[in-house]
């Protein structure tokens, strides 16, 4: 390479050149984006070995577990340079989403050595977490000897790095000053509205601004547009029915799980009458204008209709509605997004989040090596080739999301997007209690829902009984 | 002579189609979708009518498969050659152990057979997930884990006892005196085994290790917790359509097909031996 691309690209490694700049810089000197990108990734690489002893671990190998997840795949597509930065040598395993946490949870209970590190949601670190299976990695990013310089801990968006972080204590704050950092977020999912532009245009609609214009706007996109329906949420007899859209509206209208008492006692807090007024509408929706079979809808069912144009909008993660916009579904280009207030009183979106992050098996045979993949994998670099060349979305890097080359990849192909993030990536965080019941609350909750929808019980009668119910388990556990 | 009328044929004819197209009408319509792209599988209303395509088997047969979140690598063809290993070895291993365990077990009564043949038999009663986790520990300090040798051992626990038992009744209804006038003529034990007991027993064993390849082919769990990716059958490989950025229908009904297909010829091929050998060797009297 010719000192002046070199040069040019060390600029801009230091900050001293911005990335147009850049770009303008190697387009002069004939160099191509694609070969501008090679060279980056080589600099960049060398810029990262100069300010810490990446080597220390040369020539140790690491194991991983992987969830088949396009952040899997921008990880392994960007792997090699980790091995040439560091000289570790890393293997992994790659299992279907379906029976991803089955392989986990068999790897970790067995106390199996095979696995250095793995891929999780935050939620699975509550039982992972006291059961002695994971590492609190504190003791590694407050080490400047096992941590580079550039990682920089404090770029992590705050909700979301604070909600990887728990005390253990059942109902303790995420993120609390003695929490332990049980993993380390890696990319997350905030739940808004993807919606389908066309069929809005059709309709004459606008996109919803709290929950009453949305039960209103979807049972209207039903009704003009025909053959499909207007707004698709999960409803399987699972937790992943409660996180997503129905959380963040409910968090949205101050609502909680759980109450946690002064004395640390837990009790259901989801039959107040508040909650009843938000269950009330939000089964009001699914009732008029949700799918058919809603009581089996998931992550896939409720994405799958999206990109096929059977729904016209989602309150769902907003990664599932940059999915659909692209590949081969047939509505790809034509998906919008927009944050969503539900409660009409709120200032902004309160979304609940799934972050998909990284933990240190405590069986790891060798954590500070595995400590070092962990942060290159969370780190800067990564998180930037992820965003801008793969499809690792959202990041969870305030420094990404203000790249401009990241936020102009996504006005270009994914409009509202960029608006729809910064209108509620400050309020967006963990809205459940942690606490070791976490998925039979959940499910139970789920299961509620189903009965409301179905017309089996009334919305009052219902939540008390599962309030009351809840509380029970609660206290059978000692938490309540 | 009993006679059966025309209206009687014909209501028994549509009675059978309908039931015959209950039952065909999912593998037929998987079968079509194997041939179609994931726009025309999710087109409303559902048609008939479509281009075909072998996009998806070519998907399946190269490893790459292209997706809203680009192109992956898939592990298909060799989850499938997994699969077939695991099945053949494993009930290959179980018939030689079984058979003549079997035939011990049914021909020889000694103390405590009983309850020997009752211990294999309640290897399958044991809730897989139950017996795992400790075995998973055991293989990592016998060296087993991820390993085909320490899954075919553990095949055992589905296709020793199913072939054991089914055998074993087998043999229970061959009548002995063949046997005994066989070793009057000066012959060995394991000759008459051998000559004798075998080829009677031949339709039994067949069915036995039919069932129990399907039995092996279907399992899920055992190599998903006590193997890595690259050892997992066709059974967990067939998931990895299903991802986070949409679900690969095409390419899920393609790996159907080709997954049941060896199964379905095997089972075609032969039926007859898989009939007569059940309602034989495990239906007394």
């Amino acid at each position: 390479m010719h000192d002046k691309e070199k040069d040019l690209i060390s600029a801009f490694l230091r900050g001293s050149v911005d990335r147009r700049g850049l770009l303008k810089g190697l387009g002069t000197m004939g160099i191509t984006a694609a070969t501008a990108g090679t060279l980056m990734n080589m600099m960049s690489t060398n810029a990262q070995a100069a300010d810490f002893d990446w080597k220390k671990h040369s020539g140790k190998s690491l194991k991983l577990l992987l969830n088949k997840h396009p952040y899997a795949d921008a990880m392994i597509a960007n792997l090699q340079n980790f091995k040439d930065l560091t000289g570790i040598d890393v293997k992994y395993d790659v299992f279907p989403e379906d029976v991803y946490f089955d392989k986990v949870t068999a790897a970790l209970s067995s106390g199996s050595t095979e696995y250095d590190a793995f891929m999780t949601g935050a939620y699975m670190t509550w039982t992972y977490g006291p059961a002695g299976w994971i590492t609190d990695l504190k003791e590694w990013i407050n080490d400047p000897e096992k941590t580079n310089p550039n990682y920089a801990w404090n770029d992590f968006l705050p909700g979301v790095k604070n909600s990887c972080a728990w005390n253990g204590i059942p109902g303790g704050a995420l993120g609390s000053e003695d929490a332990k950092q049980w993993c380390i977020p890696w990319a997350f999912e905030q739940n808004n509205i993807t919606y389908n532009r066309e069929m809005f245009d059709k309709a004459g609609v606008q996109v919803p601004g709290n929950i009453d214009e949305m039960i209103a706007t979807s049972a209207k996109l039903q009704k003009d547009i025909g053959g499909i329906y207007g707004i698709g949420v999960r409803g399987s007899r699972s937790w992943a029915t409660i996180h997503p859209g129905f959380l963040s509206g409910y968090a949205n209208f101050n609502q909680k799980d759980l109450n946690v008492s002064a004395d640390g006692k837990l009790s259901a807090a989801m039959n107040t009458a508040e909650s009843k007024a938000y269950h009330t509408k939000w089964v009001q929706m699914i009732q008029e204008s949700g799918p058919k079979d809603w009581s089996t809808y998931t992550w896939y069912q409720v994405g799958t209709d999206l990109g096929a144009g059977a729904s016209a909008m989602i309150f769902d993660a907003d990664c599932l509605g940059y999915f659909m916009n692209g590949g081969d579904n047939k509505m790809a280009g034509k998906l919008s997004y927009a944050a969503f207030t539900a409660n009409p009183e709120a200032k902004a979106s309160t979304p609940n989040i799934w972050i998909w992050s990284l933990a240190m098996s405590n069986f790891s045979k060798d954590k500070d090596a595995t400590w070092y993949f962990l942060q290159w994998a969370s780190g800067p670099e990564h998180a930037l080739f992820g965003a801008t060349k793969m499809d690792f979305v959202d990041p969870v890097r305030q420094s990404i999301w203000k790249d401009e080359m990241f936020r102009e990849k996504l006005n270009k192909k994914y409009p509202g997007y960029v608006e729809m993030f910064d209108a509620s990536a400050a309020g967006a965080s963990i809205k459940f209690t942690p606490q070791p019941l976490f998925f039979d609350v959940t499910t139970e909750w789920a299961s509620t829902l189903q009965k409301m929808v179905a017309k089996e019980v009334p919305i009052d009668e219902g939540l008390d009984q599962l309030a009351q119910s809840i509380d029970r388990q609660l206290k059978e556990a000692g938490l309540g | 002579m009993e006679t059966t009328s025309t209206l009687e044929k014909s209501l028994r004819f549509l009675a059978l189609s309908l039931v015959v197209i209950f039952f065909m009408f999912p593998i037929f319509w998987i079968f079509l979708m194997s041939f179609q792209t994931n726009e025309t599988i999710l087109q409303i209303p559902p048609s008939i009518v479509f281009t075909p395509t072998l996009s998806n088997y070519a998907a399946l047969i190269t490893g790459k498969l292209t997706t809203s979140a680009g192109t992956l690598d898939i592990a298909f063809m060799r989850n499938l050659g997994n699969s077939v290993f695991l099945s053949v070895t494993s009930v290959a291993l179980s018939l030689v152990l079984g058979v003549p365990a079997a035939y011990a077990f049914a021909r020889h009564k000694f103390r405590g057979s009983e309850d020997i043949a009752f211990t294999l038999l309640s290897f399958r009663f044991a809730p897989p997930l139950l017996v795992l986790l400790p075995l998973t520990q055991y293989f990592q300090w016998l060296g087993l884990s991820d390993t085909y040798f320490g899954l075919i051992w553990v095949y055992q626990l589905i296709c020793l006892p199913l072939i054991l038992w089914i055998v074993r009744g087998y043999f229970e209804d061959i009548s002995a005196d063949v046997e005994y006038a066989y070793r009057i003529a000066g012959h060995s034990w394991f000759a008459t085994f051998r000559k004798i007991a075998l080829p009677l027993a031949g339709p039994g064993i067949a069915a036995a290790g039919l069932l129990a390849f399907i039995f092996a082919w279907n399992n899920f769990v055992f190599a998903l917790v006590l193997a890595s990716a690259d050892k997992q059958p066709v059974t967990v490989g067939a998931l990895a359509f299903v991802t986070s950025s949409g679900i690969q229908y095409g390419q899920i009904a393609s790996a159907i097909v080709l997954s049941v297909t060896p199964t379905l010829a095997l089972a075609l091929y032969a039926q007859r031996y898989l009939v007569e050998g059940l309602s034989l060797g495990a239906v007394k009297g």
